[in-house]
């Protein structure tokens, strides 16, 4: 039974909660209820979609104060240990090789122990130790909750991409936004309800996958634009005047009007209908939204897109864009700094395997001050109360030198990311890697734990958000997860 | 497993004379003691008690057993107390267990665990309760019917007070039945002249039509797309460089002639498992259908590249489990399956099946697939003549066979070779000295070859052992040259030698920059293939002398190295196969690092998937004897699991409607019996002499129903009982997918190219190895054939149909999802292939009269005609913005994306 394919008539006549009962006992034959009680699992809660406005607001499985969230991902993995995960360790043993490191890691064989390449300094009242690397985001710390024992299971870029953004190492996984906007739908629905900022580069190593739908309908994929390139398909063609689309909007309306009379209620037809408005109202609301030029001189000054390199305006650009659809009510924000195929100044994201010091520098000098700038600007403009901000990476890197001698190879085992906003302790750290920052050590938690959290600051038990795909009900952590209690406010 | 058991208990038994260990009194104390409190029959966790002796013998959910009175050092309970699973530390808080109690354990599994009052215990074998692993068991009640399947049908309507709805009008049925059968809305000619052979007898008008279309070619194409959706097969490897798979398409044109020529359903299972050996090469396609992680990008670690094997392995299980046997299969890879009977040992028997298959391409020779492949004995037979010539006459030529250079020079004897090269930088994924005659390498391990270089030379990555190590691709020797060296025997530049401890014959060598690239990928801006120019010198006395040096490609042979690459055998990505493959063993929790025994390749233990086989069968021999189980008439799934599908295809939802899970957590046939009655029939020639499983007979027979052919219209009374049309008193209405809207606005406008089958047409760019592919044309005229043919690039958004949940072939789609988006509409309004198309049509028609061009529009494109009112508008809005303007709002209607 696929209740997409249930029309308005037989809904109104099962009636919602003969309806999900059907749903169960459809699936299970003898009920699945039974069958997941009696393995320990949780029932699922199914969000009701109504098919003629999959995008309307639904309820949260509990009372959170997070409403929206921000997603700041850089891909190619920032280093922890020259961020902020301070280790003085590092400076003590600085070229030599402790005992009990690997011979090998991913790119090949390892080098000697590196300390720092930015000094830290303690910042905020909270003292939090960061490094000149990353000063604007580091004059924050006092906003941030920071998690320094994440652990992944893959030392490889794409597979690490997909397992922070889907919850799986493998590709065709729903995305973080997309559960998020298959439960809660958007405030707003003259814009998507799920947006993904894209690096002025171009897509991250796993392109669409880490804001892909995967198996749920394809309404809750991420739509793709930045403050340069509208969504595709958005603009009406040239060759038609405003007059010729709007008389053909009107005479698609009349013709589906008529074939509706053969089908009075067909939800799937009548959503079929509305999506043609919406999409009529995008068509004027992403423009808009995407202007940005209106924005006051003080704001494009404070992000920086009128000084520094082009990739930084451009960075600018679309963290000011991000500002705008959370101030619309857009649900999910996925806002990417980094990518995979190269452009500018010849980097394309964090990855740093030679010459750290001046490959993550130019990666920082593009994302540090816009990245600051905007949430100190939801802070101000009192968003940060309804909005969680997440900033995150799939792996850390090493604490030693590649056998090159200037890059740092990849470091599955222990990494940091923040969150800060709605819901989140400011001013705290959680967890702790081991002394090198090698490994974590104080309160591991794995991204299972971490994508739990991240659905419990948006008021969804991860136990209970699941669809069932051939077979198995899935869920973004599959059969993991704990909720990371200590980081909430 | 069974004769396992066997064997245990047999053990048990001759092993109950003088114990040292008394259970009731030294044993039950420390396991009541320590871990009752999880494991009893109140509370097993991880489907685990410990009073049961049985309980021991066969393990919790982990799939082991506890104790293994065979190497009683090595079971699980043992290694969980003394700590040695890392992770799992038992009891799992507080202190581990004194030695004493350990070493108590062991002793008492040493001597046979006696458990006085049960012995006699058995060992629980999992047993078949589920439905659909019960034998087929069809109930003929009404064969006497003209379609028994109404009659089952119209059984359990009558039960609900209903009963089937008035016949489709003519043109919606044909609409119908030609997206069902082709994936096309039929063209307004077709649609006339049915409707006038209707109106004389419809039911020889309709089934006439129908035998049109199942014999058309069209037919293949609409078929073989829901098959690729189910095992997500596509083009490129996903991953990182999300790779293209250079000729994987011969799969898909596999599919699509194994589905047009009816070969049966169960050759078709047949081929795709071991078609190397069934004279269908490009079948095996079927194998390496998913996504997959290359060995470039998994990096070096030598446990990530185990992980990424068990990985790929996994995906072939996805695919088997999903497409054939209808079972989550992967469920039990890490422990048993929570539902269903299939036990951790069941995932591993069933992955050695395929423990000989990677990810990878071969030179294909046997297939009816593949155009451009000819044998071409008489090109090898005429390159191998001349060679001979040549060395005969001394010379010494170089051959460039595109993936990598060939040398031949009279035959040399010598105990060391050397290669100086004449460039700064070097890179090759391999060398090969050649045997005179065999033409077998004389550098693979075997040989005792040591392989040298100068330290200084050395690039960081570029390891030496890659040179000689047998396998192409991204992982190469690399050298470079080093400055102001004096004395360096060649000028600083990279050098290599070779030394046996014997003296050999040696009379070519073959060199490559990365073969894997050259031969398997496509579209990609790779490296140069160029082989450095090298000077190959003999070492006589202590003295180099040289054998070639800067070899010249020879005339006389090098036209027939290029005609033979370019016709001969092609590389095609359908599978590698490794005859003798590892071991396969069980993997606690799906670990690689956690190795736990020996499995032998099988199907489900509980429907008798003893195949008879064991760690030294041969790949092939595996594959073919899983053909034969699955293919048996005896395996329960594999006709239900079919049936089901193409009942799927046609009437919207499955009898089953969890097509890819005929489990416990699956839902239940709506219609049990009609269902076995279909698996059955299916595997029964429907005329005397003919064969059984064909799937034209199968989707001939299901069209043909009164259920397909009613209307589709609803019905109050009838939603209120039924909403969701499972009892089908309707015909259940639903929007059509991507590729009918594709290709149909093609076809309407009178451009769809519809030459069948050939390599995938492009949209994408031309990429850098670690870069996104990229839409750079997805509307000009080259792109005008069926969407099966648009290159199926694995997360890739095609800015148009993707949209319409075309599925991104990252994970099993055995049902699409049916979304309704923005993006949809914008991208039908607003994209270049719809003002494209849009055009094309208007062209066709501009000769007529507004209202003529009006009207054959919409029969080309609805199959109908506008009402007055309709024409009105239309003949208002076309005078005013023009014929384009109007076959663009037509194709956006609802009645074009909805069957009706």
């Amino acid at each position: 039974m696929n209740e997409e394919n249930i029309s308005a008539h037989g809904r109104q006549f099962l009636g919602r909660r003969d309806f999900l009962s059907q749903v169960a006992m459809g699936i299970g034959g003898l009920s699945l209820q039974s069958l997941l009680a009696g393995d320990g699992m949780k029932v699922p809660i199914r969000p009701s979609i109504d098919p003629q406005n999959p995008y309307a607001p639904r309820g949260t499985h509990f009372e959170t104060p997070a409403e929206q969230v921000l997603v700041i991902y850089c891909p190619g993995a920032v280093s922890h240990v020259d961020t902020f995960d301070y280790k003085p360790e590092l400076i003590r043993y600085h070229g030599k090789k402790p005992p009990g490191l690997p011979a090998v890691t991913f790119e090949g064989p390892s080098g000697n122990i590196a300390k720092p390449f930015w000094d830290f300094k303690p910042r905020g009242e909270s003292g939090k130790m960061t490094s000149d690397l990353l000063p604007h985001l580091g004059g924050l710390a006092d906003e941030f909750c920071f998690m320094h024992s994440l652990p992944t299971s893959t030392s490889a870029h794409p597979q690490g991409e997909n397992f922070m953004n889907t919850g799986f190492t493998m590709e065709g996984f729903p995305s973080f936004g997309a559960w998020v906007t298959y439960a809660l739908g958007t405030a707003n629905e003259q814009l998507p309800s799920f947006v993904a900022i894209n690096d002025p580069r171009g897509m991250a190593r796993s392109g669409k996958n880490n804001f892909g739908s995967g198996f749920l309908p394809a309404a809750f994929q991420g739509t793709a634009f930045n403050a340069k390139n509208p969504p595709a398909n958005l603009v009406r063609p040239d060759s038609l005047s405003p007059a010729a689309e709007r008389k053909s909007v009107d005479l698609l309306r009349r013709l589906n009007a008529k074939h509706l009379e053969q089908y009075p209620d067909d939800a799937n037809l009548s959503a079929r209908i509305a999506s043609y408005e919406l999409a009529g109202r995008m068509q004027t609301s992403v423009p808009d939204i995407m202007t940005i030029a209106g924005e006051p001189e003080s704001i494009h000054k404070e992000y920086g897109t009128d000084a520094g390199s082009d990739l930084k305006r451009e960075y600018a650009k679309n963290c000011i864009l991000a500002r705008r659809l959370l101030e619309k009510g857009v649900r999910v924000v996925q806002l990417f700094n980094g990518s995979d195929p190269s452009g500018g100044n010849g980097i394309t994201n964090w990855d740093s395997h030679n010459d750290i010091a001046k490959t993550h520098a130019m990666q920082a000098e593009i994302m540090d001050q816009p990245t600051a700038a905007l949430i100190a600007d939801l802070k101000r403009r009192g968003m940060l109360d309804k909005t969680l901000v997440v900033w995150c990476t799939e792996f850390g890197r090493m604490p030693f030198l590649q056998a090159n001698g200037t890059g740092r190879d990849h470091n599955p085992e222990a990494f940091t990311c923040f969150l800060a906003g709605a819901g989140v302790k400011k001013g705290f750290s959680y967890g702790s890697s081991d002394e090198f920052g090698f490994k974590s050590a104080e309160n591991p938690t794995s991204i299972y734990d971490f994508n739990a959290t991240l659905l419990h600051l948006m008021g969804l038990d991860h136990e209970r958000l699941s669809v069932y795909h051939s077979g198995i009900e899935r869920r973004l952590t599959n059969v993991h997860g704990h909720v990371v209690k200590d980081v909430l406010a | 497993m069974s004769r396992s058991f066997t064997a245990v208990s047999l053990l048990v038994l001759s092993a109950s004379a003088a114990q040292a260990v008394d259970f009731d009194t030294e044993v039950w104390p420390i396991l009541e003691n320590n871990c009752t409190d999880c494991h009893d029959q109140d509370a097993s966790k991880s489907g685990f008690r410990v009073d049961l002796r049985s309980a021991f013998l066969k393990g919790g959910d982990s799939g082991l057993a506890a104790i293994d009175l065979e190497n009683p050092e090595s079971s699980y309970l043992i290694e969980l107390v003394s700590g040695k699973i890392e992770d799992l530390p038992m009891p799992p808080k507080g202190d581990q267990l004194p030695k004493k109690d350990i070493s108590t354990l062991l002793e008492w599994i040493k001597e046979g665990a006696v458990w006085p009052g049960q012995m006699e215990g058995k060992t629980e074998h999992a047993e078949a309760t589920l439905w659909s692993l019960q034998p087929l068991d069809p109930v003929d009640k009404f064969n006497e019917k003209a379609s028994p399947i109404d009659a089952f049908l119209e059984e359990a309507l009558l039960s609900k007070d209903l009963g089937f709805s008035e016949p489709a009008q003519a043109g919606a049925l044909l609409r119908r039945a030609s997206v069902i059968l082709t994936g096309l809305y039929p063209t307004y000619d077709e649609v006339e002249a049915f409707v006038t052979r209707f109106i004389e007898d419809p039911e020889t008008a309709y089934r006439d039509e129908v035998d049109r279309l199942i014999a058309s070619p069209q037919f293949g194409e609409r078929w073989a797309q829901h098959w690729l959706d189910v095992i997500r097969w596509a083009e490129t490897n996903g991953s990182e460089s999300n790779l293209y798979r250079k000729n994987a398409w011969i799969y898909r044109d596999y599919v699509v002639n194994a589905f047009n020529n009816d070969i049966g359903y169960d050759r078709f299972l047949q081929e795709q498992l071991a078609g190397d050996q069934l004279g269908a090469d490009a079948a095996t396609g079927f194998l390496v259908a998913g996504p997959h992680v290359p060995a470039a990008t998994v990096g070096r670690e030598p446990a990530a590249k185990r992980q990424a094997r068990a990985d790929r392995l996994d995906e072939v299980m996805q695919t088997v489990g999903a497409s054939i046997l209808g079972m989550t299969v992967s469920c039990a890879r890490c422990h048993n399956h929570k539902f269903d009977p299939i036990s951790i040992q069941d995932y591993y028997g069933l992955s050695a099946v395929f423990q000989g298959v990677e990810f990878d391409g071969r030179f294909v020779t046997e297939t009816r697939d593949h155009p451009k492949i000819e044998k071409r004995p008489d090109l090898l037979a005429g390159i191998e003549q001349i060679r001979k010539q040549q060395r005969e006459k001394g010379a010494v030529w170089k051959e460039d066979w595109k993936a990598h250079t060939e040398i031949g020079f009279p035959t040399v004897k010598a105990k060391e070779i050397r290669l100086r090269f004449h460039w700064k930088r070097v890179r090759l994924d391999e060398i090969e000295l050649l045997a005179p005659n065999s033409s077998s390498n004389l550098l693979l391990a075997h040989t005792g070859v040591e392989v040298s270089e100068p330290e200084a030379n050395r690039a960081p990555l570029g390891s030496i052992d890659y040179l000689n190590d047998g396998m192409f691709g991204t992982n190469a020797w690399m050298a470079r040259e080093v400055a102001d060296a004096p004395g360096h025997p060649n000028e600083g530049k990279p050098y290599i030698e070779f030394e046996w401890p014997e003296e050999q014959e040696i009379s070519g060598a073959r060199l490559s920059v990365n073969r894997t690239y050259a031969l398997g990928t496509d579209f990609i801006k790779a490296y140069s293939q160029k082989v450095p120019e090298f000077t190959l010198e003999r070492k006589v006395g202590d003295k180099w002398v040289t054998v070639v040096s800067r070899p010249k490609a020879l005339e006389e042979i090098q036209p027939l190295v290029d005609q033979y690459v370019a016709t001969g055998p092609q590389f095609s990505f359908v599978g590698r196969f490794e005859e003798k493959p590892p071991v396969t063993q069980l993997l606690l929790r799906g670990s690689p690092e956690n190795p736990r025994g020996e499995v032998v390749p099988a199907g489900f233990s509980v429907i008798d998937g003893d195949l008879g086989l064991d760690s030294s069968t041969l790949d092939h021999e595996r594959r073919l004897a899983f053909g034969d189980w699955v293919t048996s008439g005896e395996n329960p799934l594999t006709s239900r699991v079919f049936v089901n599908r193409v009942w799927h295809h046609i009437f919207g939802n499955g009898i089953v409607t969890t097509t890819a899970d005929f489990g416990e957590a699956g839902a239940r046939p709506s219609h049990p019996e009609l269902l076995d009655w279909l698996a059955t029939r299916f595997q029964t020639p429907v005329v005397d002499g003919g064969q059984g499983w064909s799937v034209k007979a199968l989707v001939r027979e299901l069209v043909l129903t009164q259920a397909f052919q009613q209307s589709s219209a609803p019905d109050k009374a009838a939603l209120a009982v039924d909403g969701a049309t499972t009892l089908l008193w309707r015909y259940p209405p639903r929007r059509v997918e991507a590729e009918v809207l594709r290709d149909s606005m093609l076809r309407s406008a009178g451009v769809l190219d519809t030459t069948l089958g050939g390599e995938s047409f492009r949209i994408h760019n031309v990429k850098a190895t670690y870069s996104q592919w990229e839409v750079v044309d997805n509307s000009s005229e080259s792109t005008w054939r069926r969407l099966l043919y648009q290159e199926r690039m694995r997360r890739v958004d095609d800015q148009m149909f993707t949209a319409f949940d075309l599925p991104d072939c990252g994970q099993v789609a055995d049902k699409r999802t049916i979304s309704t988006t923005p993006l949809q509409a914008l991208n039908l309004m607003n994209s270049d292939f719809i003002m494209t198309v849009s055009k094309r049509m208007e062209s066709r028609f501009e000769n007529l009269t507004d209202e003529q061009a009006i009207d054959q529009i919409v029969r080309e494109v609805l199959s109908r005609r506008l009402e007055t009112d309709e024409m009105n508008q239309a003949l208002a809005f076309v005078r005013e913005q023009g014929l384009a303007a109007f076959c663009r709002v037509i194709y956006n209607t609802n009645e074009f994306a909805f069957l009706p």
